[in-house]
């Protein structure tokens, strides 16, 4: 091919390159941008939510979305402003991101996403979403002093970032340590581990010494850790330490507490004792037929263990437990994701809001514990569950340690951080030197930042 | 003749091992399908236990997959998707292919060349700008993009893929047939529909056949242009056997097997054509 055709080629590919950039990094049309003043609460009483519709993005399948979709139902019919909710799965929680940071650029997003913190933080800083505070303190369709004082203050305060309140949660779970009784009485133990050492010890016992009942007898296995971060920052949290500095500005990965973390995971692979996760839900799949002493997971999935244990065959003694933690008090990691409200119209933003607040009121979030089995926002629900708490006995006991939680860096880039920890935790596994890991992440990760 | 009866020997050696190799990467290929299509039919129970065959066949996971996950309404969507991709690529395609390999004119190369270059760009970089445009067209026309079929198929009829394909199978046509075709009168548009489409008959179902299984596997754009189960495809649907606590396997993989078959039945279908088709572009290795 002639020169000037390879150059003209080349100039047709950085054409079309630039093409996919972001088209407009103006401030648009401004007629529904932050100047509309909303955020200060001046014109809010007097908007009307009237015969508005919203829609709802949400990752919600199966017997979870069925009953939303009948509260969503139950809000239509009732709410008395003539406003219809729609209610749409989006894919999961990484789909509705990529979707959410198309859609921003192309104008067509919805009224209502659910976003994790980082991921909310990231939609409010590209002019996505709005402050709730205006909401929320709003006289006439805001929260009452008795309404603030039944939400759980540390749920409400994930989502709150240097005083915007870019979510609002409907729900929690945190993550705790799933460990196999019978199996640990077996092995001569009277109860689950205080510290990781003694984790370790048990790990290493399990290993040598399988479980009598378990289903197929192919492996046996202290523990699976999974390469994600939540595991990680549990292992960090549990030790005292944190994935961020005090002021919320820089990562501290590189901290001591991670590298013991690591080391350990490093040295019980290393034996033999602990494995990567090879595919989705494994750890859990191996736990159900009685392969692996521990698993780190959510609450949520509390009856999904119940029931996976009965239909792989196992039938042994299980419950959950902070993670070792020493002689100091426990320290979980609690996560969940809330809802945002987009920027749209004022009226359809309240709207979106009537309905957020009637979701998280008691009724409703009662009736939501029940089809997910997540933890509600409200103290009154957790009040009105006693009868599902005794049903469900891991459920209650893991409820009493949210006291203890602490939650996950809510810094825009933390998605992206999120992968490099992930990748961190496979490195260490494969062998490679925790220290210059650590080093390489904290670097990475603040590097992050710089794009925010 | 002892020389010759070794030489038979080592060639029936020779060949009694390439058939091993083949059967044994054929065997490594299928393993996935046939671990499927077990496990679509067996219990929760197994699938959480690893057994690799079930003790009971349970058809009724394809029933349960099909009316719980609205399989049927995705499978129909797919389909119209589908075919109606098929049949935008195979003409467009055609219509670009044909005047890049039998017509010169100012700029052909280059044109080629230009097209050729959009193959480089990652599917996920068009993404954004894709949806921008959609979103635009969306905003102007007189019908519906964003969540309706539109959407799914008008940008996935015009490949670059399926135009260098067909432009390398038009090339090899002999030059004696455009020149007997203006003897009887022909012009270019009717050279190529009655004269050239009925020759490119393995080409044109190789092509629809990439375009058919690109738009039945697809999924984040899909996801990302819809909004309602209206004009959702299957790959959705499977979707719904997962949620954060853990996934259904068992009926996960009666749907994936419900999705595979119209793939599978189409290759079976065509595989002749399909082979032929690659070969005869050039495509083949």
């Amino acid at each position: 091919m002639a020169t000037r055709q390879i150059l003209a080629v080349t100039v047709l590919a950085l054409l079309l390159l630039q093409g996919c950039g972001r088209p407009d990094d103006g401030d648009g049309d401004g007629s529904d941008g932050r100047s509309a003043g909303l955020e200060t609460g001046a014109t809010l009483e007097t908007v009307d939510p009237g015969g508005q519709t919203v829609r709802f993005w949400y990752q919600h399948t199966r017997r979870r979305e069925d009953e939303l979709q009948q509260m969503i139902a139950d809000f239509n019919a009732t709410n008395g402003h003539g406003i219809e909710v729609i209610g749409e799965y989006a894919g999961s929680y990484g789909d509705i991101y990529n979707k959410m940071l198309v859609t921003l650029q192309g104008g067509s997003s919805p009224s209502m996403v659910v976003a994790y913190q980082n991921q909310a933080l990231a939609y409010y800083e590209a002019d996505g979403i709005v402050d709730l505070n205006p909401y929320m303190e709003s006289e006439k369709w805001g929260l009452t002093p008795g309404d603030r004082d039944d939400l759980v203050a540390a749920f409400l305060a994930q989502d709150n970032v240097d005083g915007t309140q870019i979510g609002f949660p409907p729900n929690r779970s945190l993550e705790t340590l799933y460990y196999n009784a019978d199996w640990l009485a077996e092995l001569g133990y009277d109860g689950p581990p205080h510290t990781w050492l003694q984790f370790a010890e048990m790990c290493r016992r399990a290993t040598a010494q399988p479980f009598s009942r378990a289903v197929t007898g192919a492996h046996s296995l202290g523990f699976y850790m999974d390469a994600d971060a939540s595991r990680l920052a549990s292992m960090v949290f549990s030790r005292g330490g944190r994935l961020v500095n005090a002021e919320n500005t820089a990562y501290t990965l590189d901290s001591r507490e991670a590298r013991q973390a690591l080391v350990l995971m490093a040295e019980l692979a290393g034996e033999g004792v602990v494995r990567l996760v090879g595919e989705d839900y494994g750890d859990q799949t191996a736990f159900f037929r009685g392969e692996v002493l521990f698993v780190l997971g959510s609450t949520s999935g509390l009856p999904n263990f119940r029931r996976g244990i009965e239909d792989a065959g196992g039938s042994f003694a299980w419950s959950v437990v902070p993670p070792p933690h020493g002689a100091g008090p426990p320290v979980v990691n609690v996560y969940g994701a809330s809802i945002s409200i987009c920027r749209t119209t004022p009226a359809q933003q309240l709207a979106a809001w009537l309905f957020l607040r009637w979701f998280t009121g008691p009724e409703q979030q009662a009736r939501w514990v029940r089809a997910s089995n997540y933890f509600p926002a409200r103290k009154s629900a957790a009040a009105g569950l006693s009868d599902y708490f005794a049903q469900n006995p891991g459920f209650g006991k893991a409820y009493a340690l949210l006291d203890y939680g602490r939650s996950e860096p809510a810094m825009a880039g933390y998605q992206q951080v999120r992968r490099l920890m992930a990748d961190a935790i496979v490195e260490v596994i494969d062998g490679a030197e925790v220290g210059q890991v650590l080093e390489r992440l904290q670097r990475r990760a603040n590097d992050t930042l710089k794009d925010y | 003749m002892a020389g010759r009866a070794t030489a038979q020997t080592a060639n029936r050696w020779h060949r009694g091992l390439v058939y091993a190799c083949l059967a044994a990467g054929a065997l490594i290929a299928a393993v996935p399908f046939i671990w499927m299509a077990l496990a679509s039919v067996m219990t929760r129970s197994e699938t959480l236990r690893r057994v690799f065959f079930p003790s009971e066949i349970m058809w009724d996971n394809y029933r349960l997959a099909w009316e719980e996950a609205d399989f049927g309404l995705y499978f129909q969507n797919s389909l119209i998707v589908a075919l109606l991709t098929v049949a935008g690529t195979l003409l467009l395609s055609l219509l670009a292919a044909y005047p890049l390999a039998r017509m010169r004119f100012a700029g052909c190369d280059l044109v080629f060349a230009g097209i050729l270059a959009t193959m480089m760009i990652p599917e996920t970089v068009t993404m954004v700008p894709n949806f921008l445009t959609i979103t635009w067209i969306h905003q102007l026309s007189p019908i519906p993009w964003l969540d309706s079929w539109p959407a799914l198929t008008i940008p996935f009829m015009a490949s670059a893929f399926c135009i260098f394909l067909l432009r390398q199978f038009l090339r090899g046509l002999p030059a004696d047939l455009w020149d007997a075709a203006q003897i009887d009168g022909a012009g270019h548009v009717r050279f190529l529909f009655q004269i050239v489409l009925p020759l490119c008959r393995a080409p044109l179902l190789t092509v629809g056949m990439f375009t058919f299984i690109g738009s039945w596997n697809a999924l984040a754009w899909p996801l990302l242009v819809t909004y309602t189960p209206t004009w959702r495809p299957i790959a959705v649907g499977l979707q719904q056997f997962v949620n954060e606590a853990g996934a259904e396997v068992h009926l996960q993989m009666a749907g994936a097997v419900i999705a595979t078959l119209p793939v599978l039945a189409l290759y079976f279908l065509i595989q002749r054509e399909f082979t032929e088709g690659i070969s005869m572009s050039g495509m083949k290795g």
